[in-house]
């Protein structure tokens, strides 16, 4: 089944590692905080890795940045994860809820059209004009059932909906309760202990909204930001490529120098910098790791069926036209120019460059 | 891996040696300096152990200060300042110590106990010359050491000071002597990344020596037990050495006494003591460690972050941090201590509650930042033994202020007078002067005369200055020392790093940045540093791309070399050369300039005036020079690309031997045809150049009224803003004249052209009438509250 279908959940993808890790828990007679399935120590080693138990590190570059997290989501504040698109904010949220109470499913999306119910709750309205509001007619939302089940309730891309539905999550998060007035007086939903939230926001993008301080004060924010390490950068994205293609990576002959020059491109472009410290301009499109990542697997696959099989920078050049020129004319001008400028000189020296430069010519001449 | 083995049996054979000297009443306490556990460690082995002699790392010279060392008095943070002179130059060191330093507190614990106290390390003065360290205590061993790099990756820590503090600070007391046990192991792990050859090149070898040959020297004059204080990076060799494994040590360096004057005890703050600082010798947050040290045994987590919460409360600049706050971040710390198993929140798990629970965004907010600098630098200041001597660069100061008749003898506020460009002793005293202000010293405030820093008043030939003799002058000189050992030592320092600064700066290639520091080097008599900012300068003004800069540059240069003779420079034409060299850059950048938009071009007018302006002044004595902008000014006259304004401002330029031909130009740009655009952004141009032209050019005055004559209305109403602003360069009695002519030309009179708003009695009334009206049609489609709002 699970091969089927296009992504599983992390607690289903990762079962056996969450299975060693409550083994290991229970072994040690780590004390679990209450409502949770891992002690905090086995969710840092499921995020971070544990060589000793087999346990794979998935999120990289910051591990301070994990332990904060997993700490707030022991107290009474809220975890809002913010930074650049693309540095794997909704990736470290997933992971963390699969850790903490087995789900990470109970997701709220964030977007212009979000509404109250979407938070709160809502109705079978079949059933409610039927039978009147009761429990049967009520539909909870993720939120709702987290509360219910004392589990990590995800709000995606918190800033994309409205204010004051953003705000809706301020009484929830204080009084850890929710009022259901349609169905009595007192009815309510407590939340039991292991209820949080955690939050993904972008606080710069465009089309997102302000978030009111009476929400921010319910909230640790921690910034994820870009990969800094070069090297590990482009060690990461070889590693998801060949993950992404799965079983195909037999059939691509990927040379190292190709990677590196996808990532070195990214990294100049997304700094505004170049590996040798020169300003270049800085086009306005997200340049993140996981771009990085859909290029390669792009112009991976570009080159088993439609080329030989060998991953050249040709291919990369291509694909690198998709995800760099979306909208933005004067990005088009900036890609223009580094490619004239910085990728010209590297060409003097370098073949790959010399291809790269040479596709890339062709494309935006 | 045989190297791999071989360093684990060296290291577990130094383990065993260790234990064999305990037996023999050798005890090692392997510090690392300004660390808290390991003074509790060491105080905790004195106490035990009561030894008779303790040994201390620290310039074996030191010893003439151990009396004010030991003095009740002496409250730190102290420093011992340390003088070295090589090739004729004096080097100065510093040797801070905290109330928390494991020096110290030996030293202290010693005193009481009644042992004697020496400092074995060699002589600072007889030590490879290093002048890049200033610091005795440095310890880039470990920041350096592979093996510590990947043991903090293994323990999830960010660095080397991480590490420590996770394996070191923070763990439950086991006993002083399993926790130097650890301690000699981590720093032996450093240890043996290092090749013998590197330790012998930067000195750690011979400094072993000396130390070993102290303690055998100790060890035959006393017969109780010997407390050894060392950084823990050298015990592994000095185990060694004593044990007999390594060659026998050479006969100590004989204590020739190669002394200069000093060493110093001085007094030193938490702030200076801050590595963040630059100051070297230093560790991170010393107020936080001042804390943990005098909260003994709890932890000062609380307190700390209700400093935190309150300093930066008090800024106002930020929301309030709440006490919910507060004890939202102490619980976070203590959670994220109980997760990296500390058994009390430490210094990282701090900084994280705080980013976590202070910060409402992508950063913490700058208040919250500075709060915590505050609290984790801390800002206590020691205190001396009273008539400790003081160093020689308070005595230098006052020496020279009283070779220039400088009245010193008390502190009062005096005044003078110096006229610089007839007396060479005023120029002297200026120099000295300026030195003391550029120092920040506190003595000296000029209150007129030439600046030659902002360029201001540079005709001035008297200079005028106040300057006082007091106590907090003697205390910034002796702040001072942490930069040279000499005044011009200290400013060459600051002047460095200045320049530094401005290499690490956006601004680095910005030749007037140098130029300023040239100006200010020669001001304060730094002749040496002006000579090697000159030639700095030589090299990158063909390569600033900056107009205003290489204009500004020049203008520096040029107006040092006419105050060659007040300023004492030494050879004025090396100045020169640079000049001549930036002619040809400032004609390049001229071009370059010349095409922009419309709305960068009042600052490319600005630039261009600047560069006219600098030919004019060097005309005089270099007309070859002044020739180049010049011509470069020309040319831009009939380059096709030159933006409107700028051309406007090249015509208005005077170009000496060339005639412009301006009323041809403004009537050919004005003509019918003529793109109005283009002609009214010349004409801005022109009149932020030379307001006055149109004044006595009456053609060109004639050509823009049939111009505007001949507008649209449209187009009118478009340009009138920048007609106005063109206006505004003139002086009120110009726009007077401007005006007279113009009604001359249009036959009424100059006063009926100002514009006046005359409202009769019967406009009133017709307004208050149709005001009715319309109020009672809105009344009656209940609409009135319309006009209310």
């Amino acid at each position: 089944m699970s091969d089927q279908i296009l992504r599983v959940p992390a607690e289903e993808r990762y079962a056996d590692e969450l299975a060693k890790l409550q083994q290991a828990d229970a072994a040690t007679g780590a004390a679990l905080p209450p409502g949770w399935k891992l002690s905090p120590k086995a969710v840092r080693a499921f995020l971070i890795g544990d060589e000793k138990l087999g346990v794979t590190r998935k999120f990289y570059g910051d591990d301070p940045l994990v332990d904060r997290a997993i700490v707030t989501l022991l107290g009474r504040q809220g975890l809002m994860l913010v930074g650049e698109p693309g540095t794997a904010k909704s990736m470290l949220s997933e992971l963390l809820a699969a850790a903490i109470c087995g789900n990470s499913n109970l997701t709220v999306q964030g977007t212009a059209g979000t509404t109250e119910d979407h938070i709160r709750y809502s109705w079978n309205y079949a059933l409610l004009l039927a039978e009147g509001p009761s429990e049967r007619s009520l539909v909870p939302s993720p939120i709702y059932r987290a509360m219910q089940a004392g589990a990590i309730a995800r709000f995606e891309e918190v800033t994309r909906a409205a204010p004051e539905i953003q705000d809706t999550l301020v009484s929830i998060m204080s009084e850890k309760q929710l009022m259901v007035p349609e169905l009595g007086a007192d009815a309510r939903v407590s939340a039991l202990p292991g209820f949080n939230i955690i939050a993904t926001a972008n606080l710069r993008d465009r089309g997102v909204n302000e978030m009111s301080a009476a929400l921010k004060r319910r909230f640790n924010f921690e910034t994820v930001h870009p990969i800094k390490d070069r090297a590990f950068e482009i060690e990461l994205v070889s590693r998801q490529l060949d993950e992404g293609l799965g079983a195909e990576r037999a059939n691509v002959k990927i040379d190292r120098k190709v990677v590196e020059l996808l990532v070195t491109a990214f990294r100049d472009l997304r700094s505004g910098t170049t590996a040798e410290g020169t300003a270049i301009k800085r086009p306005e499109t997200v340049m993140s790791t996981a771009e990085a990542v859909n290029v390669a697997l792009a112009a991976a696959l570009e080159s088993r069926y439609l080329g030989d099989g060998t991953l050249t920078a040709t291919q990369v050049a291509h694909q690198f036209v998709g995800v760099a020129l979306k909208d933005n004319a004067e990005d088009a001008k900036r890609l223009r120019f580094y490619v004239d400028t910085v990728v010209r000189e590297r060409a003097r020296s370098d073949r790959d460059w010399k291809v790269f430069q040479s596709a890339a010519t062709a494309l935006w001449g | 891996m045989p190297a791999e083995n071989d360093r684990e049996q060296r290291l577990f054979a130094a383990k065993r040696l260790r234990a064999d000297l305990g037996k023999t009443g050798i005890y090692f306490a392997p510090i690392r300096h300004h660390s808290v556990a390991c003074a509790r460690a060491a105080q905790a082995l004195i106490a035990d152990v009561r030894p008779e002699a303790v040994l201390i790392e620290g310039d074996s010279t030191l010893d003439t200060l151990l009396p004010a060392l030991m003095d009740p008095a002496a409250k730190p943070p102290l420093a011992v300042l340390v003088l070295r002179k090589a090739d004729g130059e004096t080097f100065s060191s510093l040797y801070p110590m905290a109330d928390f330093s494991p020096e110290w507190v030996s030293l202290r614990a010693a005193v009481e106990l009644g042992a004697q106290v020496a400092f074995i390390d060699q002589p600072w003065a007889e030590r490879k010359a290093d002048s890049q360290t200033r610091s005795l205590m440095n310890e880039r061993y470990y920041a350096e050491s592979q093996t510590l790099a990947r043991l903090a990756v293994q323990e999830h820590c960010r660095d080397q000071d991480e590490l420590w503090e996770h394996l070191f600070e923070l763990r439950a007391d086991t006993g002083w002597e399993e926790f130097f046990d650890e301690v000699f192991t981590w720093s032996a792990l450093a240890r043996l990344d290092y090749e013998p050859q590197v330790l012998e090149a930067e000195g750690s070898l011979a400094r072993e020596t000396v130390m070993t040959a102290h303690i055998q020297a100790w060890r035959n004059r006393v017969t109780g037990p010997i407390a050894v204080v060392t950084g823990a990076f050298h015990t592994l060799q000095l185990i060694e050495a004593l044990s007999g494994h390594e060659p026998p040590a050479a006969s100590p360096a004989p204590a020739e006494l190669r002394r200069d004057k000093g060493p110093w005890l001085i007094r030193y703050d938490l702030t200076r003591l801050d590595a963040y600082s630059g100051y070297g010798a230093g560790i991170r947050s010393p107020g936080y460690y001042q804390r943990v040290w005098e909260a003994s045994d709890a932890s000062p987590t609380a307190a700390c972050l209700v400093d935190i919460a309150r300093a930066a409360n008090a800024a106002e600049t930020t929301d309030t941090i709440s006490v919910a706050e507060v004890i939202e971040a102490t619980l976070q710390a203590e959670r994220l201590a109980d997760l990296r198993g500390h058994p009390w929140p430490g210094r990282t798990d701090l900084l994280d509650a705080c980013a976590s629970c202070f910060s409402s965004g992508e950063q913490l907010p700058p208040a919250v930042r500075d709060a915590i600098a505050e609290v984790f630098g801390g800002a206590k200041l020691g205190e001396l033994p009273p008539n400790t001597p003081t160093p020689p660069i308070v005595a230098e100061a006052r020496a020279w202020a009283q070779r220039l008749r400088l009245d010193v003898s008390d502190s009062l506020r005096r005044h003078t007078v110096l006229d610089v460009r007839r007396s060479a002793s005023a120029r002297e005293r200026a120099r000295f002067l300026a030195l003391m202000a550029f120092l920040n010293a506190g003595f000296a405030a000029k209150t007129a005369g030439p600046d030659y820093i902002a360029g201001r008043n540079l005709g001035r030939v008297r200079e005028e200055w106040d300057y006082a003799w007091t106590p907090m002058v003697e205390a910034a000189l002796i702040g001072l020392v942490a930069d040279g050992a000499t005044l011009r030592e200290v400013a060459a320092t600051r002047l460095r790093r200045a320049e530094r600064e401005l290499d690490g700066s956006p601004n680095r290639r910005s030749s007037n940045a140098v130029a300023q520091l040239i100006a200010q080097a020669l001001l304060i008599g730094l002749g040496d540093e002006a000579g090697r900012l000159r030639d700095k300068i030589d090299a990158m003004v063909e390569r600033d791309p900056e107009l205003s800069s290489v204009v500004g540059a020049s203008n520096y240069l040029l107006g040092l070399w006419r105050s060659a003779d007040m300023l004492s420079i030494d050879s004025p034409q090396s100045l020169i050369g640079v000049v001549a060299k930036s002619c040809p850059q400032i004609a390049y950048l001229l071009e370059q300039a010349s095409q922009v938009k419309e709305d960068a071009e009042p600052a490319a007018v600005t630039a261009l005036l600047s560069a006219a302006e600098l030919a004019r002044q060097l005309a005089d004595p270099f007309p070859d020079m002044a020739d180049v902008i010049y011509s470069a000014i020309a040319r831009l006259r009939d380059a096709r690309k030159t933006s409107p304004g700028v051309l406007g401002a090249a015509l208005a330029v005077a170009v000496p031997g060339t005639d412009p031909g301006i009323s041809e130009r403004v009537l050919a740009a004005f003509a019918p045809g003529g793109d109005p655009d283009h002609a009214v952004r010349m004409l801005a141009g022109l009149m932020q150049a030379a307001p006055d032209l149109i004044l006595h050019v009456p053609e060109i005055l004639d050509a823009i009224d049939a111009a505007v004559a001949r507008l649209e209305n449209e187009d009118f109403l478009l340009f009138l803003p920048e007609l106005r602003r063109s206006f505004t360069f003139l002086k009120p009695f110009e726009t007077a004249k401007v005006a007279e002519r113009i009604a001359q030309r249009t036959g009424v009179a100059a006063e009926e052209l100002a514009a006046t708003l005359a409202i009769s009695e019967s406009d009133m009334r017709l307004g208050a009438a149709v005001e009715q009206a319309l109020r009672a049609s809105l009344a009656a489609d209940a609409l009135l509250e319309w006009c209310d709002a």
